[in-house]
């Protein structure tokens, strides 16, 4: 208990660095806190009943997968179809890891260890898809005389716009690629905490932590591609032209 | 309104036939008809919100027309595949991007197939010395930067040029030197549109001049 109050402290702490910043994020921050809390209640009061029965870990992998293709969909702001085109990028992303992990058996079907290795890889891929995307479609605003440029002189739409995809991409993979390089030197990941806490040794966590990150480096590489592939594809308009989101 | 005063029509690089133009509801052009000849320099004036850049973008379907077509030496661009389109009638737009890297990165911009020499010769033909070729192109003056954009055109060995306020920005020295560009450019057999508020400068450069 102490812990959660301590914790719901450092909530106030920040809704309060946030008036004093006027950074305006008083609302979110204390909706935020809220949420998590009462998700992580829920989630508590029913994982029991998930890790035995395989049919409810089916459903729960397919709310965590619709969840993130809302989340990540609202970013994708004015481009046609988001929510498809973002919950296609998350999907594509975790299977590119979750497939090999299971098949090899790396890790087993068991709802124990499918369910928690599924939450990670959908919630890699939903942050690289959300970062990726929204950046692309911010440059599609923002950089539109470049883009339009590079279209008069002669090139098709993916070759204008290959620039602002790799400036998207590198932005969305960017805190994977911090986290992995930095790994045990300036952060503890929490696959590896968690499985301290509960017992394991810190040998065994920090493969099961290795693992899982290696595998989300092909996720979000995976899921980053696919959805700037499907934003550029649902703002070319016949042509070889751009109708910019909104 | 549209008024006709002297427009050549010999041989036209580039016509449009009816051409309709609308955005967000409103028609900006209807039934409009142009011929730019080659050798001819056109001169479109008219003040702002007009229409005359949804025009440029128009004839090289970075916008599609409501209605009538455009012909470029003959053959209707809806025929033509859009990127082909866009190397036979370059635009330049107004306050020209520079893309990233050098000027010689910029001339060579999506061409599969290009020699030195093909560049060198369209920045020459803009009064550049060859020294701008290894130039950080962001980092170039106004003036020089709108010369390169037309050297970059140029490269893609066009039939017609758009050029839209291509002295907007310009002091009198660079205004003055792109005045000239804009004369040598027809003088290559080029088409030459060019879209300007500055009635002095299309009577200065212009063979022929349609009001909007």
């Amino acid at each position: 208990m102490t812990q959660v109050v301590v914790a719901a402290g450092l909530v106030v702490v920040a809704i309060l660095l946030s008036r004093v910043g006027k950074l305006g994020l008083e609302r979110d921050l204390a909706i935020t806190a809220l949420r998590a809390a009462v998700q992580l209640a829920a989630v508590g009061a029913i994982i029991t009943l998930v890790f035995d029965h395989a049919g409810l870990a089916a459903v729960f992998v397919a709310v965590m997968l619709a969840t993130a293709t809302f989340t990540s969909g609202r970013r994708l702001r004015g481009v046609p179809d988001a929510p498809w085109r973002a919950g296609a990028a998350i999907a594509a992303g975790a299977a590119t890891g979750l497939v090999p992990l299971l098949v090899s058996g790396a890790f087993s079907t068991t709802p124990r260890e499918l369910i928690p290795v599924a939450g990670i890889l959908i919630g890699g891929a939903m942050v690289a898809t959300s970062v990726t995307g929204q950046r692309l479609v911010e440059q599609l605003v923002d950089d539109v005389a470049a883009i339009e440029t590079r279209l008069a002189l002669g090139v098709p739409v993916r070759e204008a716009l290959a620039a602002n995809v790799r400036r998207a991409a590198t932005t969305g993979l960017i805190g994977i690629l911090d986290q992995t390089k930095n790994v045990g030197l300036v952060t503890l990941p929490g696959t590896f905490v968690g499985l301290v806490l509960g017992g394991a040794s810190p040998a065994d966590a920090a493969r099961v932590q290795l693992t899982v990150l290696l595998a989300l480096l092909a996720v979000e590489v995976m899921a980053a591609l696919i959805v700037a592939r499907l934003v550029v594809a649902g703002v070319t308009a016949p042509g070889e032209r751009i109708t910019r989101p909104g | 309104m549209v008024a006709f005063d002297n427009v050549g029509v010999s041989v036209p690089r580039l016509k449009t036939e009816k051409l309709t133009i609308a955005r967000g509801g409103r028609t900006l052009l209807r039934g409009f008809d142009l011929a730019v000849g080659a050798g001819e320099v056109i001169a479109l004036v008219g003040p702002s919100g007009v229409g005359k850049s949804s025009l440029l973008r128009t004839l090289v379907r970075l916008d599609e027309p409501a209605g009538g077509r455009v012909l470029v030496d003959g053959i209707d661009a809806s025929e033509l595949e859009p990127c082909a389109l866009r190397r036979r009638v370059g635009l330049v737009m107004q306050a020209p991007v520079m893309l990233e890297g050098d000027v010689r990165a910029n001339l060579a911009y999506g061409l599969e197939a290009h020699d030195e020499a093909a560049l060198a010769a369209a920045l020459a033909a803009t009064g550049l010395d060859p020294e701008f070729m290894t130039r950080t192109a962001r980092e170039l003056s106004g003036g020089e930067a709108a010369r390169v954009a037309v050297a970059r055109a140029l490269a893609r060995d066009p039939v017609a040029l758009l050029l839209d306020e291509p002295t907007a920005a310009l002091d009198s020295a660079s205004a003055a030197a792109v005045e000239t560009l804009v004369r040598d450019l027809a003088d290559r057999g080029l088409g030459v549109l060019v879209v300007t508020h500055d009635e002095a400068l299309a009577d200065r450069t212009a063979d022929g001049l349609v009001r909007l």
